[in-house]
């Protein structure tokens, strides 16, 4: 067992600005993450192994990253990559297993710093090879410097299609066109004035736009991708426009031929922890879907569980290095390391304000259709690993097994390695639909642990008291439990 | 979802296995039948559960119960034209030292009193017909009866075959007073308030609760027992494996995915309604799974959880009249009630309908609880 004063899930921006800032104020620190180098996606760093010869746009990041990942080499920092956190057994425990260890981290408090992934949306084809998802090209082009196509289209809703279309671009990329659902254009006049509350991040923004203007890259406002085609693998995605309201108008459908497409509907946090532990979720859309309910301390409704970053609610990476850091120093102070933190508080709570301010105006600007249930066909898959097709759904539906857990157990939706992660929201979006129940009030099936799937062999390194074992097995076994 | 009727023959409180094998029979005999259920049908123990049927494991006074259950599920697919997963490799219950090996042999020779008959199996001929067994594994008994079914499946097609039969299923829709009337009983819900003249409970865990409503005292309590299923993988064992500590459950399904059980407790409780897994008997339970079968280990485990079994003192089923109160039956929390369920359900409805029952179930009788 390892003690800490602070135990940190996620070595992304919000884990390890909250270690940075804790180490600061001399508390021990563990961090525990699941890849082999820390940064998480924004600051994904590629193999150690690849010779890097500096000043492309790929390193404009490199000061920042640097700055942040020195925390790890700190003596009060133990650090556990390429290691999972399985489980949360106490509310101030993480049990993790990697390779050859396997045990728990105790901390006076814990930050669980998970961050997104992308929202899965299925349409037609988008189990298709050469359909990936938004982040899944952030990560090839961050992290292998992989670039997935010859001429792609990038389609979906939300701020990250830009930035991954004009990495696209800048990395040597055609793109053939940007689809974005929302009905951006006619909004942006009306958003600019909050935005200029960010100044770095809008022309960050900008200068992502810009690179696909310069590139001649067409976007196309207020239509989806309805399905991608092709033999044994993506040769065209058919577009059509969207409403807010969800419709769909197949009947204007054009074809633009690629050998990629790019799918990204927004980020949703990565709630599977939280839900374990027990910490109050609410339903926010414009931020992701599920999110953590939390204090203005990021404490989440656990006493001493922190949530931050997008794994907290959906917020970029300036608002999860803040984030972060308001957590760090929130621990530091009620353990009565900080000194005086009130300045400093309000100091990070005012940027945080200020980022927030632009966050909103860039919500606001991207808020996307209701639902993409227009999307689906009877033969759409809906649950990948499964192979369970809308059309199934629909059967059980009409036989009034009609609930999201008779869904799932009827089907096995949601049941197969993926734990559910590309196919619960949809199936709440279809139940919800359906029955009128806004999602924030869908009875959902439980998170389970594990949560990531895990060799069993992998979990039975750490040395355990033997069991009591049962004198008669049949009788009442409750007195034995632990 | 349909509403609840507000009149019937007979109400059955719970809609796991036991309660909805009973209204089928019932409603096949006959008579007009609603199932209602405090969360949703087949939610509980019925849906959580390890779905092996196996029949060597089970205590010597419901084997021939757990005989008649299993040729019952065998005709299921058939019966209700929707697949409840069903598998009959035969069992292993294995032993993996000297006194486990002594109580083998004492329950194998029990069994074949009681016309059961296992083959013994060790050395050479176990490695034969098991190569996949750790070497831990030192004898074992191969039982024919052995089966498996998947609870999911299971559910699906039994609340639909029970709804053709024409049995009213309600879920969100516990039973909160349940009151005297002539002829019958009153039963007030969250959906409603229904008049029957009989009621069966078969509420499982909570069976204690719906007695209580009516002045009688059921010594019920509650395991929690946990569970855990794999990815799935090519074959990698073909019998259903049980272990003579009762300590482990294990299969593979046609789908690949194998699942491990045997009884290991989670937390919580039936009075706070939480049901988790703990930590370190999880982690026992895997490392005597992958003691039995070595190559557990490298695959990956998907998911656990844990279900509530409701279980008696002497853990033998709760099965006939209620002692005191006319006209209510119990049937309930038969220590592996899902793999006998189909019978109990069956025995239940010769009960109610003609007073008496095609096995011996007298001892089972609730009234050998009433103080």
């Amino acid at each position: 067992m390892i003690e800490v004063d602070l135990a940190i899930l996620g070595a992304g921006p919000a884990g390890l600005a909250a270690a940075g800032e804790a180490v600061a104020h001399g508390l021990r620190v563990a961090v525990v993450d699941d890849n082999p180098r820390a940064g998480g996606q924004y600051f994904r760093q590629p193999p150690a192994q690849f010779r890097r010869d500096g000043g492309s746009w790929f390193d404009k990041e490199a000061t920042r990253v640097a700055e942040l990942l020195r925390v790890l080499d700190h003596p009060s920092i133990t650090y556990l990559p390429d290691t999972v956190v399985w489980d949360v057994p106490a509310p101030d425990t993480l049990a993790v297993a990697g390779g050859e260890r396997s045990g728990r981290v105790r901390g006076r408090a814990l930050l669980i710093a998970a961050g997104a992934h992308d929202r899965p949306v299925p349409f037609p084809g988008w189990t298709l090879p050469g359909v990936i998802s938004a982040g899944g090209a952030q990560n090839l082009l961050k992290g292998n410097r992989i670039v997935p196509g010859r001429r792609i289209v990038v389609a979906g809703n939300g701020p990250l299609l830009f930035v991954v279309a004009a990495s696209l671009v800048r990395a040597g990329a055609e793109v053939a066109a940007v689809v974005e659902a929302a009905p951006i254009n006619r909004r942006l006049l009306h958003a600019w004035p909050s935005m200029l509350a960010a100044p770095k991040i809008l022309r960050q923004a900008l200068d992502y736009r810009l690179s696909l203007l310069r590139a001649g890259v067409p976007v196309r406002t207020g239509m989806t991708v309805v399905a991608a085609r092709g033999a044994d693998a993506v040769q065209d995605a058919a577009i059509a426009p969207i409403a807010l309201d969800g419709s769909v108008d197949r009947a204007v459908s054009e074809t633009i031929a690629c050998d990629a497409l790019v799918v990204g509907f927004g980020l949703t946090p990565s709630v599977e922890l939280l839900r374990l532990i027990g910490c109050e979720l609410g339903y926010n859309r414009g931020r992701g879907g599920w999110l953590a309910v939390r204090s203005d301390r990021m404490e989440t409704s656990v006493a001493n569980v922190f949530a931050a970053g997008d794994g907290a609610a959906i917020g970029g990476v300036e608002i999860a290095l803040l984030e972060g850091r308001l957590v760090g120093l929130e621990v530091a102070a009620r353990l009565g390391r900080a000194g005086n933190a009130e300045q400093r508080r309000a100091a990070l709570r005012d940027q945080l304000d200020r980022t927030d301010k632009f966050r909103r105006a860039i919500e606001a600007i991207f808020a996307g259709p209701s639902h993409y249930l227009g999307l689906l066909t009877a033969d759409t898959v809906v649950c990948r690993c499964e192979e369970v097709t809308h059309g199934e759904l629909q059967a059980r539906q009409a036989e009034a097994l009609d609930s999201m857990i008779q869904l799932k157990s009827t089907t096995r939706a949601g049941m197969g390695r993926c734990q559910g992660r590309n196919c619960m929201a949809t199936l709440a979006s279809i139940v919800s639909e359906a029955s009128g129940t806004p999602i924030a009030g869908l009875n959902y099936p439980r998170t389970r642990p594990p949560v990531r799937p895990i060799a069993i062999g992998d979990l039975l390194h750490e040395p355990i008291p033997p069991p009591d074992l049962p004198a008669d097995p049949h009788l009442p076994r409750r007195q034995n439990a632990s | 979802m349909s509403s609840l009727p507000t009149d019937t023959d007979v109400l059955v409180i719970g809609a796991g296995i036991a309660g909805l094998c009973t209204a089928l029979y019932l409603a096949r005999a006959g008579r007009t039948v609603a199932v209602i259920d405090r969360g949703e049908p087949w939610g509980d123990a019925s849906g959580a559960n390890a779905g092996t049927l196996s029949v060597q494991i089970k205590r010597p006074e419901v084997l021939n119960i757990t005989r008649r259950a299993v040729e019952l599920w065998q005709g299921f697919k058939a019966e209700f034209g929707i697949d409840v997963g069903f598998g009959r490799p035969g069992g292993l219950r294995v032993a993996t030292n000297e006194r486990e090996i002594d109580m083998l042999r004492r329950s194998q020779v029990e069994q074949r009193e009681l016309g059961l008959d296992t083959e013994w199996l060790d050395g050479n001929r176990l490695r034969d017909l098991a190569p996949w067994l750790g070497p831990t594994v030192t004898a074992a008994t191969l039982c024919d009866w052995d089966a498996y079914s998947s609870p999911l499946q299971a559910g699906h097609a039994i609340i639909q075959g029970a709804r053709h039969a024409g049995v009213a299923i309600l879920g969100a829709a516990a039973a909160t007073a349940i009151a005297e009337v002539s002829p019958g009983y009153r039963v007030t819900t969250g959906a409603g308030t229904i008049t029957a003249r009989v009621l069966v409970i078969a509420a499982g865990a909570w069976s204690g609760e719906a007695a209580r409503m009516l002045g009688i005292d059921l010594p019920v309590s509650a395991d929690v027992n946990m569970l855990s299923v794999t990815e799935p993988t090519a074959p990698l064992l073909d019998r259903v494996v049980t272990h003579i500590g009762g300590i482990l459950s294990l299969k593979q399904y046609p789908n690949g995915t194998c699942l491990i059980g045997g009884g290991w407790q989670g937390r919580g409780g039936l009075s706070t309604g939480v049901k988790e897994i703990g930590y370190e008997n999880l982690l026992h339970n895997l490392r005597v799974a992958a003691n039995v079968v070595p190559a557990l280990a490298r695959l990956r485990l998907v998911r656990s959880w844990a279900g509530f079994e409701g279980v008696v003192p002497d853990a033998l089923p709760l099965f006939g009249p209620l002692p005191g109160r006319a006209g209510v039956y119990v049937n309930a929390c038969a220590r592996g009630g899902y793999s006998q369920g189909p019978a109990l359900g069956h025995l239940m409805a010769e009960l109610i309908t003609s007073g008496r029952t095609s096995l011996p179930m007298e001892r089972f009788a609730p009234k050998r609880f009433a103080a």
